[in-house]
């Protein structure tokens, strides 16, 4: 089921930006990476999704509910983490985190168990008592997913959750967010630019490049094997791939790697490996490495030709 | 040792998530509770003694006045008048200019300066109702200066009085115009101080942003009124404090000696013109920086 939905979403800023064009894609449950560069139109899409930007053409559905109309009744069942700091320094992360809950509209007894519930979840103990200005970056993150977290929201967004932080503190945001879209059971939305945290926790990516979408699939999908052989030598691999061309093979050779196409290979997978053997030998040139290429993620955003996966962009 | 530690010190068990199902109470919850922590902001609750000292203060002596002529009405009858409900406000106004620069910013400024917005605008409140809530509770809190002290007053000769029931009687005449004065300059000041503070990102700058425009507005207004015909008339426009009396006078009657407005000849009405006018200009000023602010 979609939770999040959007048709042609545009948005245009004053000035001539485009920050999204024509946007259209289905976001269901779970952990979703939000992935694309800085720039790409990821917070524009979430502002938009939260109702605090209006899109300029197009239409988006949260929970089944119109952004541009429904907007108070989908923030209300949402919790948003901005990427900047949003934290005010002279009160206590109990004291804000309640008041937001509040604000969020849930009862002043209901606010204020939830908070101490969800500030012991993000990992704040004795000094939640303490004023907010003097709590570590770390912290700061905590109080912040804290509050997106407080009146236990439908869906979670988080913008770029792990700014700012030292690798432990990457790990234990990484790690919190993980157990709140699976334990908690809270589908949440991480925004990011940084692949390789989104690997380590996102069952679902959205690809975003310049506004546009540029392929939505399971994780597992982005790093599935490839119909390509990946072929690694010591010298130049020209001559080996004019060789295997010569006898009907497709192979580019890029340097010191060539690809090889299987799906084309006469003689199978294992007529490739023989005939890259033999005609290595045969070259006298040394081999370093041959595997079954996976697609990886920085694929996505590559635009070289031979590095693969542009076949399946979403045009 | 016999028994284990676990067995004395006690365990804390880990329940994991649990989910909400009570109520949600929406845009109104959101509203109210935002002038609710308004209220506690301006008045100090919660915080450190240091910031309940002015708001505190402002309020005493705000009502100090009233204890004053209460008490010498018990103790002197009708001979002598410390004061009356019309002269009231404008003896205390140099006490609402201290009151609004200082908690004024106190509710406004923290929120724009360390980007707390995308968080409220985020959750069921929109924009102007974040706005209206602020000013809800700067004028709220208000009350308790420019209409707390003169019910006190009221209350005080209604029940120093020999028959308190001929008494009420005798003052009801007055609440009407105790109540809309009371009411007026907490909303206009409100409307003022907001406009001023949430135009800078400092808590300090507000502060004295807002003292100048009340100071130097009083200063030049006092000494216009005493120069000469031309300058009489523009005086009481160069503070709010003398605008919202000729505007009280208008509505409710009752001049003040000494205040600008008697300096002139002017049809009150004007000043009501002129209040209408402040306070639009104020709500403009709102309106346009929190439309600009960027979530």
């Amino acid at each position: 089921m979609a939770l999040i939905s959007t048709e042609a979403l545009t948005k245009r800023y004053p000035g001539g930006v485009t920050a999204l064009g024509g946007l259209t894609v289905e976001i269901g449950e779970g952990v979703i990476g939000l992935v694309g560069a800085n720039g790409a139109g990821k917070s524009t899409l979430i502002k938009i999704l939260l109702g605090l930007l209006p899109a300029t053409e197009g239409r988006a559905t949260v929970l089944d509910l119109d952004t541009a109309t429904q907007g108070a009744k989908i923030r209300e069942l949402v919790g948003y983490m901005p990427e900047h700091d949003c934290l005010p320094p002279d009160v206590s992360a109990t004291e804000f985190v309640s008041h937001m809950a509040r604000v969020s509209g849930l009862p002043s007894g209901a606010a204020r168990e939830r908070t101490a519930d969800v500030l012991r979840h993000v990992g704040l103990y004795e000094e939640r008592y303490r004023q907010i200005g003097g709590y570590s970056t770390g912290m700061k993150q905590r109080v912040k997913l804290a509050q997106a977290l407080v009146h236990d929201p439908t869906i979670l967004f988080l913008d770029e959750p792990t700014n700012g932080l030292d690798p432990a503190g990457r790990d234990e945001m990484l790690g919190l967010i993980e157990r709140i879209g699976h334990d908690f059971g809270i589908t949440t939305i991480v925004a990011s630019h940084l692949l390789g945290e989104i690997e380590r926790i996102a069952g679902w990516l959205v690809a975003i490049d310049a506004g546009r979408l540029l392929r939505t699939a399971p994780l597992a999908s982005f790093t599935e094997q490839t119909g390509q052989l990946l072929v690694e030598t010591e010298d130049e691999v020209a001559p080996l791939a004019e060789r295997l061309v010569t006898r009907g093979f497709e192979a580019q050779a890029t340097g010191r790697l060539m690809l090889v196409d299987l799906d084309t290979a006469p003689g199978g997978d294992h007529g490739v490996y023989d005939a890259v053997r033999d005609e290595a030998v045969a070259l006298g040139l040394p081999l370093v490495r041959i595997e079954h290429r996976r697609h990886q993620l920085e694929d996505l955003f590559r635009t070289d030709p031979t590095a693969g996966g542009a076949d399946e962009r979403v045009a | 040792m016999s028994a284990s530690p676990e067995a004395t010190t006690g365990t804390i068990y880990d329940i994991g998530y649990r989910h909400y199902d009570g109520p949600r109470l929406g845009r109104r919850a959101a509203v109210t509770s935002v002038i609710g922590a308004g209220l506690r902001a301006v008045f100090g609750l919660g915080r450190s003694g240091r910031s309940k000292i002015i708001p505190w203060g402002a309020v005493i002596l705000a009502a100090l006045p009233a204890f004053v002529a209460i008490a010498v009405r018990v103790l002197a009858g009708e001979l002598l008048e410390v004061t009356t409900y019309e002269r009231y406000l404008w003896e205390i106004g140099y006490l609402m200019p201290i009151f609004l620069a200082a908690q004024a910013p106190e509710l406004v400024v923290n929120d724009i300066r360390h980007r707390v917005l995308p968080l409220y605008f985020s959750r069921p409140m929109g924009r102007l109702d974040y706005v209206g809530a602020k000013l809800a509770a700067l004028a709220l809190a208000l009350l308790a200066i420019t209409l707390l002290p003169v019910l006190l007053l009221w209350l005080g000769r209604v029940l120093a009085a020999e028959d308190v029931v001929a008494a009420i009687g005798d003052e009801a005449d007055a609440l009407p115009g105790i109540i809309g004065g009371g009411v007026l300059f907490a909303v206009v000041l409100a409307c003022v101080g907001l406009a001023i503070a949430c135009l800078t990102s400092r808590r300090a700058y507000a502060a004295g942003a807002i003292l100048a425009v009340f100071l130097i507005g009083g200063v030049v207004g006092g000494i216009f009124a005493v120069t000469g015909e031309a300058l009489a008339d523009i005086g009481p426009f160069t503070s709010p404090l003398t605008i919202l009396d000729g505007t009280r006078q208008w509505l409710f009657g009752g001049p003040v000696a000494d205040s600008p407005v008697a300096f002139t000849d002017l049809p009150l009405w004007i000043y009501g013109v002129a209040t209408v006018i402040l306070t639009a200009a104020c709500l403009v000023v709102v309106a346009i920086r929190y439309r600009r602010i960027t979530t």
